[in-house]
């Protein structure tokens, strides 16, 4: 249940509990005040009753007592004159509106009457002595006469004895019972029994009325005698009574259902007062959750829910400061300002990928001689170069440009061109604003830059590859001492095919369009084969079967020959375990590139390599070209060595052809050169190579190092070779490059002699400490 | 009292009648109450069989003393003159509506206007039309020889020997003995006489004829 629900229903409920609970009180309070109002009324209704009943009797008496002493009438009386007595009477009766006077003998015999039934002679049936009201207070009787009920106060007359009694009598009527109704808010009901029955003479409500479980009633005995009963009832229908109580039941429940649906609408309001900020903070705090700080936490209130969105805004305002600097770290130079690696291949990756076809070019810049900067000027002088040349860089104009500081010396920097014939115009443009002096404390400090240029079109290459085609071009401005080089490939008209050359190398590898093809190794001396080179072809589903050179290189500068050399490591070395297990082993050897000797884990790829498929490392050799040691000797030699204690043969590919120094030679922990199939074919056509052919020769031989010659293609030139004391050839002459099946059909056909003698129970699990000595 | 009505009531004694020579004998009543007291205003009157008195005129006096009657019973001889003095300060009326002597004095202080003549015999009951609890008995009757009892119960007289109807009457009697003959000789006699008396006169005791 939400919060805001749970707040109103609980109050509600409370406030519903109470209101019961008062209800249940007043309408207790009312059924007994009805019933004791009821009783009031009656006991009241009773003693007015009496006194009406007094009254009556106080007049009659009066009035009687008048007539009795009037001299006339006694004169009347003791005379018997019948007739004048009777006008008495009835004028005395008038007088009072008295319905029946009677006048008996002292033994109750009726000596005259008006308005009864009575006549002379007939015997008054209620003792006068019963109704004798001498003074006023003592008690009237009660008849029935003809149906009606009667109250009678009887006087003695005297002249001056006793001799006759007058009675004057009020007949308790329909008129007396609505009197008395309304005296007393009472119903009045007169009832007489005679014969024991009981009927009702008068009565101001209807007589089922009285019969109900609903009225209250109080029964007064006028009368009793043997044969006659008179009752005089009163009561109250307790309905009626509780009709004032049942008006203010009513109100209240009103009041109660008004103040629980107010009670409602309130607690309602007021839950969604709070519960409605609660929601705004929940949702802001939800958002910046997800990063965004931009949720206006702007609660207008004073209360504790002000204070929370106060709290939550401080600790935004601090999240936000505290994101903002860790992404400073994690994308930014801290020197400079400028972007670091990751989020300059961030935004180079964004975009080359986006949906802009306009060409991305990349700069890497390197400041020269800056490592002496900081040697002699200190390292706050370089940091004030660097944050001037970040300067400057970041001040040069360019189309949606990025710039980015790459490492100590080196920044980069992308801007998209909108052609090739620009891409030379804004290098320049970026050397240029490198190339002022800059003044640090008064004192100019040079600063020259190297510079090396890429082109791309949007999702032809990766951010990776991009830069490094801009890193290979500045490797051979650096090389060949010019201030700016630009990616070659990139530039020459086929650079879109160059480009999407890379997208399909990767599309070979992945779809095993790359054969291994074998070129046999043979020992001159015997004619032997001794092992077989490794070497590429790629099955192009469009071209057909391409050669190394129409991918190698481009693979070379790319940085994609890593995961050829991978590929093909992969594939040799469980091609050699095979043959090894079919006790037909065969020494093969791969070439690397430089690159992978920059692979800081080579020597452990081929160490896992050789352990996974169980190969013999000596049975694996390979083979390296002497530019691998040009960029980084030192490193290169450290890998050499690391390879070699696996117990994997090395050789020198391309020997002669150049740029190592003997003395790194000397150093080197290779088992062979290769000499280099241009000295080959210049002995063949050219007489003068042959002294340096056999020097060469010679100078292996004399490192302790086996000496091949590959590209061998007549049988003179390997008879030239042999004399010169080559020990093993390779080319044409013995065989051409052949797919796997090829080569296990020529085998047949041959002597196989492994090189060296290698055991079958060679014990593989001994690689693995190899491996470990190498690592380190 | 006043001397003045002493006077009076001396006059009424002495105007008593006594029969000339024949005073044969006295008669003593003694009358008590059935519960044994001596009964006062009891009325004994003896009728002569014998002879016819003569009328009479002789005069008498019924008093009207602090709203009461004075004496309450009165026997007189039939064609007695009797007067009604108001001693008190206030009005007095006096009425009777008895059928021997029906008669109305109308209010009245001080000396009345003129004696009423009792000529008939029987007994007269007297009121006062405002004051209702004023009432006096009269017996009117022939005969000279009656006698009304005093405090004591007890009362003599005279009379000649001979034949007398004796007739007992008490206003509150209920039960007197009825009429009967009494001889008187010239020796003294007492009749014992006993009378029953209610104790509230709301209705007067019938007069023996």
């Amino acid at each position: 249940m939400a919060l805001r629900t749970r707040i109103a229903v609980t109050f509600l409920l409370l406030l519903a509990a109470v209101l019961a609970a008062a209800l249940l009180a007043v309408s207790e309070t009312n059924s007994r005040n009805v019933e004791r109002d009821a009783a009031l009324r009656l006991d009241a209704g009773t003693r007015a009753f009496s006194r009406l009943l007094d009254s009556n009797r106080r007049q009659l008496t009066h009035a009687a007592h008048a007539v009795a002493a009037d001299y006339g009438f006694r004169e009347a009386v003791s005379t018997k004159d019948t007739d004048t007595l009777v006008s008495v009477l009835e004028n005395s009766g008038t007088r009072i509106g008295a319905a029946m006077v009677v006048l008996t003998s002292l033994d109750g015999e009726v000596l005259a009457a008006s308005g009864s039934q009575f006549r002379p002679g007939m015997h008054f049936p209620l003792p006068p002595a019963q109704m004798e009201s001498a003074d006023g207070d003592n008690d009237s009787g009660f008849i029935v006469d003809n149906g009606r009920i009667y109250e009678l106060v009887a006087v003695q007359v005297s002249s001056p004895l006793p001799v006759a009694w007058i009675a004057m009598g009020f007949e308790l009527d329909a008129a007396a019972a609505r009197e008395l109704a309304g005296i007393t808010g009472l119903s009045v009901t007169l009832s007489v029994k005679s014969a024991d029955r009981w009927s009702d003479t008068v009565s101001t409500v209807p007589v089922d009325a009285l019969r109900g479980e609903d009225v209250v009633t109080r029964r007064i005995e006028l009368s009793k005698s043997n044969d006659t009963e008179i009752v005089a009832v009163l009561s109250r229908s307790l309905a009626e009574a509780r009709a004032p109580f049942e008006s203010l039941t009513r109100a209240l429940f009103l009041i109660a259902a008004v103040s629980l649906i107010g009670f409602a609408l309130a607690a309602f309001w007021l839950a969604r007062n709070i519960t409605r900020p609660l929601q705004n903070l929940t949702r802001a705090v939800g958002r910046m959750r997800d990063g965004s700080y931009d949720v206006a936490l702007d609660v207008q209130r004073h209360d504790e829910l002000g204070v929370l969105a106060e709290g939550l805004k401080l600790m935004q305002s601090a999240v936000q400061t505290r994101d903002q600097s860790i992404r400073r770290l994690a994308y930014e130079d801290t020197l400079t300002g400028l972007m670091n690696r990751t989020a300059f291949g961030a935004a180079l990756s964004e975009a080359l990928g986006g949906s802009d076809p306009t060409p991305v070019a990349v700069a890497v810049i390197n400041l020269h001689r800056f490592r002496r900067i900081n040697e002699h000027l200190g390292y706050s002088v370089g940091d004030a170069v660097l944050i001037k040349m970040a300067e400057r860089l970041a001040a040069v104009p360019s189309v949606r440009s990025a710039v980015a500081r790459l490492a100590a010396d080196q920044f980069t920097a992308f801007a998209r061109l909108q052609d090739a014939n620009t891409l030379q115009a804004w290098g320049t443009s970026l050397l240029v604003a490198l190339s002022d002096p800059v003044f640090v404390e008064s004192q100019p400090v040079d600063i020259t830059a190297t510079l090396g240029l890429a082109l791309a079109a949007p999702g032809s290459v990766s951010a990776d590859e991009l830069m490094r085609c801009a890193d290979l071009a500045l490797e051979r401005a650096r090389r060949e001492k010019r201030p700016l080089a630009l990616f070659e490939a990139a530039l020459s008209p086929a650079a879109p095919d160059q480009l999407s050359l890379l997208g399909e190398l990767r599309h070979a590898v992945e779809h095993d369009e790359l054969r291994m093809f074998f070129q046999p190794k043979i020992e001159l001396a015997t004619h032997r084969v001794v092992g077989a080179e490794v070497l590429l072809r790629w099955q192009h589903p469009t071209r057909g079967l391409l050669g190394p050179a129409e991918f190698i290189p481009f693979a070379e500068q790319t940085g994609f020959i890593r995961k050829l050399t991978r590929w093909t490591l992969d594939r040799a070395i469980a091609q050699g375990a095979r043959w090894q297990r079919a006790g037909k082993p065969l020494s093969l050897a791969v070439n690397i590139s430089a690159d992978d000797l920059s692979d800081a884990r080579l020597d452990s790829r081929v160490a896992g390599l050789l352990t996974r498929h169980q190969l013999p490392p000596p049975l694996l050799t390979l083979e390296v070209t002497e530019s691998g040691f040009i960029e980084d000797p030192t490193r290169a030699l450290r890998m050499l060595d690391a390879i070699a204690a696996l117990g994997v043969s090395l050789s020198i590919d391309d020997f002669g052809t150049g740029y190592s120094s003997l003395s790194h030679l000397a150093r080197m922990p290779v088992h062979e050169v290769k000499i280099d199939r241009s000295f080959v074919q210049g002995l063949e056509s050219d007489i003068e190579f042959a002294p340096v052919v056999r020097s060469a020769i010679d100078m292996g031989h004399g490192l302790g190092l086996k000496v091949v010659a590959e590209g061998i293609e007549t049988e003179a030139a390997a008879l030239r070779l042999r004399d010169m004391g080559c020990d093993i050839a390779q080319g044409y002459l013995y065989a051409k490059p052949m797919p796997l099946e090829a080569l296990e059909l020529w085998l047949e056909g041959r002597v196989r002699v492994p090189v060296i003698a290698v055991p079958v129970d060679f014990p593989v699990e001994d690689l693995a400490d190899t491996v470990n000595l190498a690592v380190y | 009292m006043s001397t003045h009505r002493y006077r009076r009531c001396l006059f009424a004694l002495l105007a008593m009648p006594l029969a000339p020579g024949a005073f044969a004998g006295m008669v003593t009543v003694d009358v008590t109450t059935t519960t044994g007291a001596k009964a006062a205003d009891a009325v004994i009157v003896f009728d002569p069989l014998d002879t016819t008195p003569p009328p009479s005129h002789d005069k008498a006096i019924i008093d009207q003393v602090n709203k009461q009657y004075v004496p309450r019973v009165t026997v007189v001889r039939t064609g007695t003159e009797i007067t009604f003095p108001n001693s008190d300060r206030i009005r007095h009326q006096v009425y009777s509506f008895s059928k021997p002597n029906k008669f109305t004095l109308k209010l009245y202080s001080g000396s009345p206007p003129t004696p009423v003549t009792f000529d008939k015999p029987g007994l007269v009951v007297l009121g006062c039309n405002i004051h209702d609890h004023m009432v006096a008995f009269v017996g009117v009757v022939d005969s000279p020889y009656f006698v009304k009892t005093p405090g004591s119960g007890t009362a003599a007289l005279n009379m000649p020997a001979g034949r007398y109807r004796m007739r007992v009457w008490h206003p509150n009697e209920t039960g007197a003995e009825p009429p009967r003959e009494v001889a008187v000789s010239a020796a003294p006699m007492t009749i014992p006489l006993t009378i029953d008396v209610q104790g509230a006169a709301t209705a007067v005791a019938a007069w023996p004829e």
